[in-house]
């Protein structure tokens, strides 16, 4: 077959260039290894997304629950905490019987006193940073976790014995087993929507980039096969000899973009960026995939070498850029974002309620817009450049460069412009959704900014105390404890009762406005039509007789331990406030003389305010805390709350884009640097003419600015098209995130400076006289 | 000879472990045609580089109408060189994107001449040159010898003091290069200005006042009899 000799004689030349030809391959293989590295770690995302979460499942206690002790029982307790912002999984864990199950990752369990951590965790003990983690944490350390016990490996975990656990307690849960029957919860439709979009915005840039990587070096490439002709060959031989020189560029390109992702796999799991650790094992593209890749990059190389040499000549003594290109015509460029959104129009409010997209349609509908960017852009940038007049030199050089041939320029930006208009799209669509993910908690985290609790139940005496511990923390300005319960007429069911509350005076005072207040004091919260907790049937008032019941609703199986109580006769009602989490309380409020002894073993919670001019005083708050109730948890206290899965997507997003806008501007500074490189004996004859520096800077700056903006622009209006079709799939009004439009062309604009500031260097090296030397 | 307008004394100047000029001897008077001679790769171009301040000797002097060539920053003998000089090289040279109007009209604009007085300047010269007709046209589009014709225009528009022209005809056929040569010599006596032909050609020298052959680095003055 002619056609196999031509490309393997193509595959030669790329070889055997000499050292002009090996840089051209290596530039393309470099280009095409980016893009495919890419492709193949985006691709493996999923996977490594879905290997981390069943490695989270199967160490969750939410199967193999029982109720009674047994040989094969065995006590867990969360004891999670944070540390300079980590989060951090703890387990206290106590075996009932010789075959207490074992959590993944261990091959045994803890004995009392020692704990078994997760090498990061190992790691940050160890290290200077973790000294106070290491004092909240003093046990010994009796192993490590392996893999299949964590979810990544910056997986801050540990699994602490203890005998302290108590199988009536609240806080301990008793399983035979670890694992998660529950049904993995299934990912929103918008999110899904939002993921869906994010590759296609993603992985639409690294196609655009392969394609422009099998590009480079094609001016110089397309000269050289003219001596080709000279000696005999015909158009079509050299078109395939072509294709076949980028054919072993992609081919080395796979080969690198192999290595790249073995390479960026490793570093994945050395990186613990985003919060978001991977093992690199999990990180591993599909079989069907890989193949897909294999086939198609090498055939895309051959594709796009053709179809880029379809308006060239070569001629056997030179190369002929067809004299006046045919017009770029503007119809069939039109036709794909038409058709792109006649696929998604039907999807407008299929989202309104949470309801099921058709995902094919979202890919379809998205890739042919943004297919529409890439193929409008060439047009959009020749039309524009033509009505551009000459004004400075720089801007005559770079205008008049541009009209000579727009089109590598375009492709340039190609790659830029689908990403910012997917970026802009999907920022929309983000704000557009974001209320649903942020939740106003209600926090006044100007009255407190912590807040302590434990579901163990303990005595208001020891509520004092550890209140008082809290209290005398360096860097804590205030802290006030209170326990509290539910009160009924009869105890049976507490949900037609009232709430009890329990704390000192100035505790009280949190909740209600007081004025005179002693031990033994208790009052009435005058009800009030807007309450967060229920009050439920029961009205409490002066004298009332009721039941407290502690134990409700808390532990299953346990007994009632209710104790009779009479709402002092003298209690007065007064006004309620919100405490700083916002919770309006009603019901009684009680000091701990006001309350029989035997019913003040409650659950209790604590609101820390603390001083932000004292180093790492929430660690310090945390340190406490976990000495004087190890169950104790400490949470900090916010405004809103994220979604974590909507801010993982977000993240990703931000990670994703920037990630591609850098291989693009790589792929941008590679063609400047090529173009440079072909105009060198004309730079140095503007230089022998003595031409500014700053006139050829300007111009190159003006020839990557011109189509960049033209490209951004059209990006803008792409982008906002993209984004009302996905908000109103998902059934929002139409707003523009000008923030978000404005930094992603911001980052654009970014690029483009520094891809020329780039190129400055080489143009002034390129501006040297040696260009004129010719022997 | 008239008084020096331009001369090198002792010009040195080694590429890598390369001598281009070992010594290069050179002088050329206001209006003065002369031609530098010599095998390739003798060093002749190197000189006429040293010579318009494109390329600095390692060692020696040039002094241009009183001045030291040398000893001027990089700045000010571009500015020089936009004021001064002008340039025709083997090939042309010319901008590819811009037509030859624009082309010539160039370093003009270099000098922050406005647009439309460097383009009807420029269309003056193309005039004298006879290539008026290819005013819009772009390089790509017009023969080799009407580029050569394009490149003098573009070298005179500014009138220059001195022309430096190196290998002007080499890349045309006789014929063309003849005619390059005779307009660009008469361009050059209207303007008065020297002009440096580089050259390997004897017939091509023979539009010289004065022939320097350069071998090795070294240069002889060959005064051509009256």
């Amino acid at each position: 077959m002619n056609v196999f000799r031509d490309l393997r004689m193509g595959a030669g030349f790329a070889v055997t260039g000499g050292r002009e030809g090996w840089t051209r391959t290596l530039l393309t293989a470099i280009g095409v290894g980016l893009g495919v590295a890419l492709l193949l770690l985006t691709t493996a995302i999923p996977g490594a997304l879905g290997a981390r979460d069943d490695r989270g499942r199967g160490r969750d206690e939410l199967s193999g629950r029982a109720q009674q002790a047994a040989e094969n029982t065995l006590l867990i307790a969360t004891i999670d905490t944070t540390y300079k912002g980590d989060d951090i999984r703890g387990r206290a864990l106590r075996a009932e019987g010789p075959r207490a199950p074992v959590p993944p990752g261990l091959s045994r369990l803890p004995a009392p006193g020692e704990m078994m951590v997760s090498p990061a965790l190992a790691d940050l003990l160890a290290s200077k940073r973790g000294a106070l983690l290491k004092e909240r944490l003093p046990y010994r350390t009796a192993g490590k976790i392996a893999d299949r016990g964590l979810i990544g490996p910056d997986d801050l975990t540990f699994y602490l014995g203890s005998d302290a656990l108590t199988g009536d307690s609240n806080t301990a849960v008793r399983v035979t087993a670890f694992g998660n029957d529950f049904p993995a919860e299934k990912l929103d439709p918008r999110l899904l929507l939002l993921v869906v979009v994010m590759f296609v915005v993603l992985l639409m840039p690294v196609a655009v980039l392969i394609a422009t990587a099998v590009r480079f070096g094609g001016d110089r490439r397309d000269r050289r096969l003219a001596a080709l002709r000279l000696v005999g060959a015909d158009a079509r031989t050299t078109r395939w000899i072509a294709a076949g020189e980028a054919l072993a560029g992609s081919l080395f390109g796979l080969v690198l973009g192999l290595g790249f992702f073995l390479i960026g796999r490793q570093l994945t799991g050395a990186a613990a960026a985003f919060d978001l650790s991977i093992f690199p094992g999990d990180l591993d593209p599909s079989v069907p995939l890989v193949v897909l890749v294999v086939l198609a990059v090498p055939a895309a190389a051959v594709a796009v070498t053709l179809f880029a040499l379809r308006s060239v000549v070569i001629e056997p003594l030179g190369v002929v850029r067809t004299g006046t290109p045919a017009r770029r015509r503007v119809w069939w460029r039109l036709l794909l974002p038409v058709v792109g959104v006649a696929l998604l129009f039907p999807l407008i409010r299929r989202g309104a309620d949470a309801g099921e997209f058709n995902r094919f349609q979202v890919i379809g509908g998205t890739v042919l817009l943004l297919l529409g960017v890439t193929a409008l852009l060439p047009w959009l940038v020749e039309a524009m450049v033509a009505r551009l007049g000459a004004g400075r030199v720089s801007w005559q050089l770079a205008v008049r460069r541009l009209q000579l041939g727009s089109g590598a320029a375009a492709r340039s930006v190609n790659g830029i412009a689908v990403a910012v208009a997917g970026a802009i799209a999907l920022q929309m669509l983000f704000m557009g959704i974001e209320k649903d993910y942020v939740r106003d908690t209600g926090q006044d985290t100007a009255r407190a900014q912590m807040s302590v609790s434990s579901s163990g139940s303990i005595g208001s005496d020891r509520v004092t105390e550890i209140t008082d511990g809290i209290r005398r923390t360096k860097g804590v300005r205030s802290a006030f404890g209170h326990s509290g319960t539910r009160i009924g007429d009869r105890g049976d069911n507490p949900a037609e009762g009232a709430t009890l509350t329990i704390g000192t005076c100035d505790a009280l005072r949190e909740l209600a406005r007081i004025e005179r207040c002693a031990d033994g004091d208790a009052f009435i919260i005058e009800a009030s039509g807007s309450s967060d907790r229920v009050v439920g049937e029961m009205r409490p008032t002066p004298g009332r007789q009721v039941v407290i019941d502690p134990a409700y609703g808390m532990i299953e199986g346990a007994a009632p331990s209710r104790t009779p109580w009479r709402i002092p006769a003298a209690a007065p009602t007064v006004p309620g406030r919100a405490d700083a989490h916002g919770t309006r309380y009603d019901g009684v409020l009680a000091t701990p003389g006001a309350v029989p002894a035997a019913a003040r073993k409650l659950t209790y919670w604590m609101d820390v305010q603390i001083d932000p001019t004292v180093p790492d005083a929430r660690d310090l708050v945390r340190n406490a805390a976990a000495r004087v109730d190890p169950l104790s948890t400490v949470y900090d206290l916010s405004r809103t709350q994220e979604s974590r899965r909507f801010a993982n997507v977000r993240t990703a997003l931000f990670i994703g884009t920037a990630v591609v806008l850098l291989l693009i501007g790589a792929s941008l500074l590679v063609t400047m640097l090529e173009q440079l490189r072909e105009r060198r004996k004309l730079l140095s004859v503007l230089v022998a003419f003595g031409t500014r520096r700053s006139t050829l800077s300007w111009s190159v700056l003006y020839q990557t600015a011109v189509p960049v903006a033209l490209g951004l622009v059209l990006a803008a209006g792409t982008g906002m098209g993209l984004g009302a079709a996905l908000l109103g799939m998902v059934g929002r009004p139409f707003t523009v995130d000008w923030t978000g439009m404005a930094s992603m062309i911001g980052i654009g604009a970014g690029v483009v400076l520094l891809v020329t500031a780039l190129s400055l260097p080489p143009l002034w090296r390129l501006m040297r006289p040696d260009g004129l030397r010719t022997e | 000879m008239t008084d020096a307008l331009l001369s090198g004394h002792e010009l040195h100047k080694t590429y890598g472990a390369t001598p281009a000029l070992a010594g290069a001897e050179f002088t050329i008077g206001a209006g003065e045609i002369v031609a530098i001679m010599g095998p390739s790769g003798s060093g002749k171009s190197t000189l006429l580089h040293c010579l318009a301040g494109i390329v600095r000797p390692d060692s020696g002097t040039i002094r241009y109408d009183g001045g030291d060539l040398t000893a001027m920053s990089d700045a000010r003998r571009s500015a020089l060189r936009r004021s001064d000089f002008g340039f025709v090289f083997q090939f042309g040279q010319l901008v590819p994107e811009l037509t030859c109007l624009e082309n010539v009209a160039l370093p003009l604009r270099l000098n922050a001449v406005k647009r439309r007085e460097a383009e009807s300047k420029a269309r003056e010269w193309m005039e004298r040159l006879e290539v008026a007709d290819l005013a819009g046209q772009r390089p790509g589009e017009i023969s080799g010898g009407q580029g050569q014709r394009i490149a003098v225009a573009r070298a005179l528009v500014i009138r220059p003091r001195v022309v430096f022209a190196d290998e002007p005809t080499g890349a045309l056929d006789s014929l063309n290069g003849e005619r390059v040569m005779k307009l660009l010599i008469e361009a050059a006596r209207t303007t008065k200005a020297a002009v440096v032909l580089v050259t390997h050609e004897a017939r091509i020298a023979a539009y010289s006042d004065r022939e320097i052959v350069v071998r090795d680095g070294r240069s002889r003055d060959m005064a051509r009899a009256a």
